[in-house]
């Protein structure tokens, strides 16, 4: 599918490209700014961590971090849009919280893995969602942690595998369901293909599946409402999105499957002005920007009675290749509308602009 | 020797001649006429008209009309002259001859370069037409490179107007937040009213402000905000551990590297043994129709096992091998059934026969094969090669390492292994 120009559909606009020196890992807008965040590993093996800003057709580097650990992900999600403090997880097993005016020490530090934590997220900050601010950590030791900034040394909720069960490396995670003070759950993904859903109201296993690829990405497309729908990316190109308002006692939840390219799909990115758009980077270097279609009935009976969920549909807006290695991350910018950011393995950051999402 | 036509009329003006030629009767086609710059010929065998012309003419233009069995020749001179003859007068034969051939050779270049100036045209033609074809596909990738630019200018600058929104909103609202500040330290210091304005100040701690904020009284009221915001979340959750279970798997490995291939190797080896009949034996013609069936016979083998009359479970097994070689099982059973005869040997035999059969080792087929191990192992120990029954058991072992007798049994075969090699 090539784009066609001209006709209604969003372009991908390459808007500024920036060379690095070191293998990032992971960028970030700095909420509420023009800002953006790239975390990586230098090549003698220490993390860089660097603010650019936005001006005009280039970035501009406004301050460069390095840190003894090369660093894997990180997250705003879980601060205050005052503090606005990062949460990063390192090659380590680290998770760090940083001031970025003051990088020297860290506001909150622990060794919460013993290997290195793949992914992080954050919920109850900036202004989004309710109840206390969490961070979730997924580890290649199988296990998955939630910190609560205010507790040291132990983590509020762990989840780990039985003794004697030999471990999955956890290769992502999200929050999601928190509309209320009370609910949360987390989704994590592992390399075996599991995809297990936490929730930490009750401290039980919810609800879990097995996708037979290892699962790269999962993501609600909100996390501060009723769970709506999950979308949960793997190796050799497919995707799952899962409707997640309805759970059958057996079924579990409905999904729909998409089979995109023949690379592993690295990252899926909800577009924050509307959640049915999303994002899709991919092992190849390219982009495709998705929507999904609602079913005329979101829930049927089965044969017993029970409520199931219908999956709807998935077609695809845009795509467009930018590089020849993975993107491996991928971030909307929450303040204007269909600007984004992403980071290759070949070293470059681009900040891209889809237009004409207004007319989807 | 060729008719000649000589009965030929003609008459001239200054610049044309024109020569009428009747045929008696002979049938004229554009082919027969040949003329050249001085020389004209009308062949049609066996009648010919020849003529060297007084003068040269514009054999280009001239022409010629086939009528009414006449051809009416106009030739258009070249230099405008009277004529006194049509044609040379005293021309003798070598002349005739040379002036022939010449105008043959004449003739010839003329067509050479009307091809010549053909090809010339026909290429020109293919060239114009490539360039206008590519002129066209550069316009249209113009266009949408053009199209593209656009866009990309048009959103460079909502990005910058945006930006400049943001800064101009921040500086807005922080000059706004700091005169509301002021006003507002009074009331606090007072503690009346309080309940208002702190619920005002959370508010205006969320809503947009820049990363580098101003310290002071700004500071003083951001603790407020910080205590209220502290009162509002719920505490930190109380720790709790949720054990998980991960997919089992036999092979624990992404899809790609699953043994899904091996598995559908075995299971397309076993339909089609079970396919199999060896039915070219002439024996079979004397035995019952379900007496064929191998699967029949091994049921028939099996229980006479459990009786324990072991040589009739050899024979049925005998016969089933016969009909059908490619069956394991077969093979595995009557091991077990020259085990118990003490033959062995066959024992032995039968074992390996079992084992090739059971390739590719896929967990279906586990139990067979630790059950042919096993037997295998037994008839060695039996014949006194421990070592070779040794390395049977472990076989076995490894394929299912939590059968306890199997692990009694290797451990004996040790001891006994070095039992006698102390003893030796």
């Amino acid at each position: 599918m090539s784009a066609a120009v001209g006709a209604d559909r969003p372009q991908v606009v390459s808007h500024v490209q920036q060379a690095l020196s070191y293998t990032v890992f992971d960028c970030k807008w700095v909420p509420r700014s023009a800002r953006l965040l790239c975390l990586g590993s230098a090549a003698r093996g220490t993390g860089i961590i660097q603010l650019y800003e936005l001006h005009g057709a280039r970035l501009e580097l406004l301050r460069e971090i390095e840190k003894p650990k090369p660093i894997k992900c990180g997250t705003f999600g879980a601060t205050s849009l005052q503090q606005r403090y990062l949460a990063t997880g390192d090659f380590d097993g680290n998770l760090n919280i940083w001031n970025l005016e003051a990088p020297e020490m860290p506001v909150y530090s622990v060794k919460g893995h013993k290997e290195i934590i793949n992914s992080i997220d954050g919920v109850g900050g900036l202004g989004i969602g309710e109840g206390a601010p969490e961070i979730v950590t997924g580890s290649r030791d199988g296990t998955v942690k939630v910190w609560d900034p205010r507790q040291n040394d132990t983590p509020v909720a762990n989840m780990e595998p039985v003794q004697g069960e030999s471990k999955r490396d956890c290769w992502t995670v999200a929050f999601g369901n928190a509309y209320n003070q009370e609910e949360r759950v987390v989704c994590a993904g592992y390399d075996n293909g599991d995809i297990k859903l936490f929730d930490l109201k009750t401290m039980s296993l919810r609800w879990e599946t097995n996708i037979k690829n290892g699962v790269c990405s999962v993501e609600f497309d909100r996390k501060d409402i009723n769970m709506n729908k999950l979308v949960a990316t793997s190796l050799e190109g497919k995707f799952h999105v899962f409707d997640m308002r309805t759970q059958h006692p057996t079924k579990g939840f409905a999904s729909v499957s998409e089979k995109a390219q023949k690379s592993t799909i690295w990252q899926v990115r909800h577009l924050p002005q509307n959640r049915d758009v999303f994002m899709t980077s991919g092992g190849s270097g390219s982009l495709h920007l998705w929507k999904y279609e609602y079913p005329a009935q979101r829930s049927k009976k089965d044969s017993e009675g029970s409520e199931m969920g219908v999956a709807g549909a998935v077609s695809l807006l845009q795509n467009v290749t930018l590089s020849t290695q993975p993107i491996s991350s991928l971030d909307w910018s929450p303040d204007k509308k269909g600007l984004c950011v992403c980071g290759a393995f070949d070293q470059t950051v681009r900040v891209l602009i889809v237009t004409r999402l207004n007319k989807i | 020797m060729p008719v000649w036509l000589r009965e030929h009329s003609w008459r001239q003006t200054l610049t044309a001649v024109y020569l009428s030629l009747p045929l008696r009767g002979a049938r004229a086609t554009p082919g027969s006429i040949f003329c050249s710059e001085q020389y004209l010929k009308v062949s049609i065998p066996p009648f010919l008209f020849e003529a060297i012309l007084y003068a040269p003419i514009d054999d280009t233009n001239s022409t010629a009309k086939i009528r009414n069995g006449n051809i009416f020749f106009t030739l258009y001179k070249k230099e405008p002259a009277m004529w006194d003859s049509l044609t040379l007068a005293n021309a003798d034969k070598e002349k005739l001859q040379y002036l022939r051939e010449n105008a043959v050779l004449k003739a010839h270049e003329k067509a050479k370069e009307e091809t010549e100036a053909k090809k010339i045209t026909k290429q020109e033609h293919k060239k114009y037409a490539l360039e206008a074809t590519m002129k066209l596909e550069e316009e249209e990738r113009k266009r949408i490179e053009d199209l593209k630019e656009k866009e990309r200018q048009k959103v460079a600058k909502e990005l910058e107007l945006w930006k400049n929104q943001q800064k101009d909103g921040d500086k807005y609202k922080s000059m706004q937040k700091r005169e509301e500040l002021h006003q507002e330290i009074e009331p606090l210091k007072e503690r009346k009213s309080e309940k208002i304005n702190k619920t005002q100040i959370p508010n205006e701690g969320t809503s947009k402000t820049r990363l580098k904020s101003t310290k002071g009284c700004r500071g003083s009221c951001s603790i407020f905000s910080q205590n209220l915001k502290e009162e509002q979340l719920p505490s930190p959750r109380a720790a709790a551990t949720i054990k998980v279970n991960f997919t089992p798997r036999v092979f624990p490995t992404a899809l790609r590297e699953s043994r899904v291939a091996e598995e559908e190797e075995w299971l397309h080896k076993q339909a089609e043994a079970r396919r199999m009949i060896n039915s070219d034996l002439s024996e079979l013609e004397d035995l019952k129709e379900e007496e064929k069936n191998p699967d029949w016979l091994k049921d028939k083998g099996n229980k006479m096992f459990a009786m324990g009359d072991y040589l009739g479970a050899v024979n049925a097994y005998n016969l089933a091998v016969r009909l059908n070689n490619k069956l394991p099982l077969l093979y595995l059973n009557r091991a077990a059934c020259h085990l118990k005869l003490r033959n062995l040997h066959k024992a032995i035999e039968d074992s390996s026969k079992a084992l090739e059969l059971l390739t590719p080792p896929v967990p279906n087929n586990e139990n067979a094969r630790v059950k042919a191990h096993v037997r295998r192992g037994t008839a060695f120990c039996q014949l006194e090669l421990y070592t070779e029954g040794l390395q049977d058991y472990e076989a076995a072992l490894k394929i299912d390492p939590r059968n306890k007798t199997i692990e009694e049994d290797a451990e004996k075969i040790r001891h006994l292994i070095q039992g006698t090699m102390q003893s030796s």
